[in-house]
């Protein structure tokens, strides 16, 4: 046997293999192994032309054998996503990334029972927060109206979905649960975004509202900014008046509600003007209250400090207008 | 007519037909049908054949060292190819004298 030499047919070889090179690994080394043998005794055969004349490109040399070993043809167009692939797994970045990688992959796989008991918990409870009553369903779901049903029903989902779980499912079947999973929880982050919007505005709901949202006994008229609990005249020359009846639309005297809050924190009491008859008159504004004998506190009813009690009552400052003679102005709206 | 894409139906019947009459190396194979009459066969072809009809069990294969060359791997027909072969002769048979007979002239009702 001659010293081995470089085979003029390596080079064509080599070119092939490239060629080959999207073919799973098994089928790719089956073909290359009588290739190598075919193509030297091709090459030492009586003919001087070289293998590229002979047999054609290696790019059509390869695609006439994949046809008629009866492989798939190459893919058109860059690189075959394998070999991408392979580049990436050879890649020394990856090598180097490789045992956290294995470390995160084993701890999604220890965590996957956190993941099944999640999923049953929010099978229950997304539907549930799609409903109306959304914050009765957090954190126990409550599909008509009952703690107690979506206690069962969640238990129950659990339980199912862990069996789920634990089950090896075909290939088809798992698509589409892990699908499903996605999908459960990007519905349940938005509902749960929603929620947190809702709580959100119940709270700054609540901020504002000082006192009833309607008329009630205790606070008869209302105004945008709560309670009325005082009307302070003035005649068109900047005058405070005292004593002003006040009647509504509909020659109702204007009631208001009791003043309970005071700014020097002493108890008053209400002094309503009385009638001929002894019949008190509530709509003489503004209102006149006077301490409470003794300068009681407000909160605690026990005695006040000496002069810590306002005994004349000021009225608020208020932007008064200027009127213009004889000037009249259409009102907003009008 | 395209010869080369008649040839790619028979090539199977071609090559099992060549190494029944004696086993062959690749090149040995190309050479033989060449020489039969099937000058447009190629090298690819033939060897991609070869492989698969081998990878079905239709062939087998041994590897003859060379003092003067490459080792050369002979490929043989075995009784699997030949019932290939004998199924395969037929079909073609069949085929071709439809084909004949559709050439010659109208049929004969």
């Amino acid at each position: 046997m001659s010293a081995p030499t470089v085979s003029p047919a390596s080079d064509y070889l080599v070119a092939v293999e490239q060629e080959l090179s999207d073919l799973p690994a098994e089928d790719r080394s089956a073909l290359m192994e009588d290739l190598a043998l075919h193509l030297e005794a091709l090459a030492s055969e009586d003919d001087d032309r070289p293998l590229a004349v002979r047999l054609g490109t290696p790019a059509v040399y390869a695609a006439d054998l994949r046809a008629a070993a009866g492989l798939p043809a190459r893919a058109a167009g860059g690189p075959p996503a394998r070999s991408r692939l392979d580049a990436v797994l050879a890649s020394a970045a990856y090598r180097r990334a490789l045992p956290v990688l294995q470390g995160t992959g084993r701890l999604l796989v220890e965590l996957r029972p956190a993941w099944w008991v999640v999923r049953g918990y929010l099978v229950v409870l997304v539907p549930c927060l799609l409903g109306s009553d959304r914050l009765e369903d957090i954190p126990v779901p409550a599909p008509m109206h009952s703690h107690l049903l979506g206690v069962l029903l969640v238990l129950a989902a659990i339980a199912g979905s862990v069996i789920l779980g634990r089950r090896t499912l075909p290939k088809a079947l798992r698509v589409v649960v892990v699908s499903a999973g996605v999908l459960l929880v990007i519905v349940a982050t938005g509902a749960a975004l929603d929620v947190r919007d809702g709580i959100r505005f119940g709270l700054a709901a609540d901020a504002w509202a000082v006192g009833p949202q309607v008329p009630d006994e205790t606070y008869p008229l209302l105004s945008r900014y709560g309670p009325v609990t005082d009307v302070f005249p003035y005649s068109a020359d900047g005058t405070p008046l005292e004593g002003v009846l006040l009647y509504d639309q509909d020659g109702r005297p204007l009631h208001v509600g009791k003043q309970e809050w005071w700014k020097d924190e002493c108890l008053r009491t209400l002094k309503q003007p009385q009638a001929a008859d002894g019949v008190p008159v509530p709509n003489s504004f503004p209102q006149q209250y006077e301490l409470y004998p003794g300068d009681l506190n407000l909160y605690t009813a026990t005695a006040m400090g000496a002069g810590s009690c306002i005994e004349h009552r000021e009225r608020p400052d208020v932007p008064l207008p200027t009127f213009a003679a004889e000037s009249v102005a259409p009102a907003p709206g009008d | 007519m395209d010869a080369s894409q008649l040839l790619k139906g028979v090539l199977d019947v071609a090559v099992l037909a060549v190494v029944r009459d004696s086993d062959g190396y690749g090149y040995d194979v190309v050479r033989r049908l060449r020489t039969a009459g099937l000058e447009d066969v190629g090298d690819a072809s033939v060897y991609g054949t070869l492989r698969r009809l081998y990878s079905a069990g239709a062939l087998t294969s041994y590897v003859v060292p060379s003092d003067e060359g490459p080792h050369r791997k002979y490929y043989a027909i075995n009784d699997r190819g030949r019932s290939v072969l004998e199924d395969s002769t037929k079909t073609w048979r069949t085929f071709a004298d439809t084909v004949d007979r559709l050439l010659d002239g109208p049929v004969a009702a």
